[in-house]
């Protein structure tokens, strides 16, 4: 049980989530997306073994948007009706923006908490291998991204080593925050550059070994879709189904 | 459409995608703190940024479907990182390289100079802005309000990812390292080998 959603079929957990997304866009009640958050965060207590604390911390900033989402829409909604619940100085908060306000903050922690629920149960190369063989991904750009993930430390080390050596060179950091973005430009190109050189080498010795990027028959690592998703995907639609119509059996 | 693609030019975009999945995830996080102060507007200074390996990488690599390759690939990587944002990046990677793509098509993919790169910024821009209405519901906001976030976001398509894809792989191609890509063949106006 716990670990359901780690086991689960990356493809179609993708897809799950997708729908998901898609049909939450059509709601602007703040009932439905709280309850469809509520749901996905007991299927994430039911069916994962997931780190809360790391949870919370990736979490927190998503929080910090809802926020921001919740007063811009008090400020600048465009449906004004309603009775008026609430006025601050010259700014008066009618009932239908508070509850277009509440919808698009919980939508917005809604659609955090399903993305979390991907990343963190997900593993990233099982989720490649399983867009090839069940999407049917071309295997040339599936290896491409394995290529540039396995990349990923290498790439990491030498944004420090242009750093450092820049700084021996005495370039120093300006203090002017547009200038320093303006030089990322000095960073960005030597990394660049460098990239364009690993890929030729990598792509010159992947061909070197006999990779053509045509379909295989069989797998080194198979990925199957099994009874798991089937079941989580029912799961996953019921709680869809009764956030949508909360209506009908939640009553206030 | 893949079959005249070569093996090393994926390669790139996926290594581009990288190095850009690496500041993209930094410009997300300083988004979702400013948005929090000043609400979804936030995000539409700084989100030419997230168009730019799709506008970069066609105007190097110059096939169809780089862009939308590239910037899909980008967000791919993205989700591999392990960030929140998680798998709907996917999605708005690949609607905002549609955007970029849409533009250079609609050359024929035969010119590559500012104007149209700084269009196909504002290509994905427009794109992106149809997705984030419809997703983020912008429709509950006063169409004031919405004009002006998808007139930033048009400026800043043009500004940050059209004018600074261009600066970048432009200093790029002075560093020499493009050779054997159809940016430097064309510069020297060789026939496309």
């Amino acid at each position: 049980m716990k670990h359901a959603l780690h086991k689960m079929n990356p493809s179609v957990k993708f897809l799950l989530i997708t729908i998901c997304m898609f049909t939450m866009a059509f709601f602007f009640d703040p009932w439905t997306p709280f309850v469809f958050w509520i749901g996905i965060l007991v299927l994430q207590l039911l069916f994962s073994r997931i780190d809360w604390k790391k949870w919370l911390l990736f979490m927190l900033p998503f929080f910090v948007t809802a926020f921001g989402y919740f007063w811009t829409t008090l400020v600048f909604a465009e449906d004004q009706s309603g009775p008026v619940i609430w006025s601050i100085w010259n700014v008066h908060v009618t009932e239908t923006q508070l509850n277009h306000a509440l919808s698009l903050s919980f939508r917005v922690l809604a659609f955090s908490s399903l993305s979390l629920l991907f990343a963190l149960t997900t593993n990233p190369t099982t989720f490649i291998m399983s867009l090839m063989q069940q999407l049917k991904l071309s295997p040339k750009i599936a290896y491409g991204v394995m290529v540039g993930y396995q990349f990923l430390p290498v790439l990491k080390d030498e944004f420090m080593h242009i750093g450092q050596a820049q700084r021996l060179r005495g370039i120093t950091q300006e203090k002017n925050a547009f200038q320093r973005l303006l030089g990322t430009r000095r960073v960005l190109i030597p990394m660049l550059a460098g990239a364009v050189r690993k890929a030729e080498r990598a792509a010159f010795s992947m061909e070197a070994r006999g990779f053509t990027g045509e379909r295989r028959s069989s797998y080194f690592q198979v990925i199957k879709v099994g009874k798991i998703d089937t079941a989580l995907a029912v799961v996953f639609l019921l709680v869809l189904v009764l956030s949508c119509t909360n209506r009908l059996w939640l009553d206030f | 459409m893949l079959n005249s693609w070569k093996l090393k030019e994926i390669v790139l975009m996926s290594l581009f995608a990288v190095v850009f999945g690496i500041v993209y995830l930094l410009f997300v996080h300083v988004g979702n703190i400013w948005a929090g102060f000043i609400g979804p507007i936030a995000y539409e200074w700084i989100f030419g940024i997230w168009f730019i390996v799709s506008i970069i990488c066609m105007y190097i690599i110059r096939k169809p479907g780089a862009a939308v390759v590239s910037e899909t690939i980008a967000a791919a990587i993205e989700v591999l990182l392990g960030n929140a944002v998680g798998p709907r990046l996917i999605l708005s990677g690949l609607i905002q390289g549609l955007g970029a793509e849409a533009v250079f098509a609609a050359t024929r993919y035969k010119r590559f100079d500012l104007w149209v790169l700084m269009l196909a910024g504002v290509g994905s821009s427009v794109f992106s802005f149809v997705y984030g209405y419809f997703l983020g519901g912008f429709a509950v906001y006063s169409p004031g309000y919405v004009a002006l976030m998808l007139g930033i976001r048009i400026l800043s398509g043009a500004m940050i990812a059209g004018l600074g894809g261009k600066a970048l792989s432009d200093g790029l191609l002075a560093t020499g390292s493009l050779r054997g890509y159809a940016i430097s063949r064309s510069k020297k106006g060789e026939v496309r080998a």
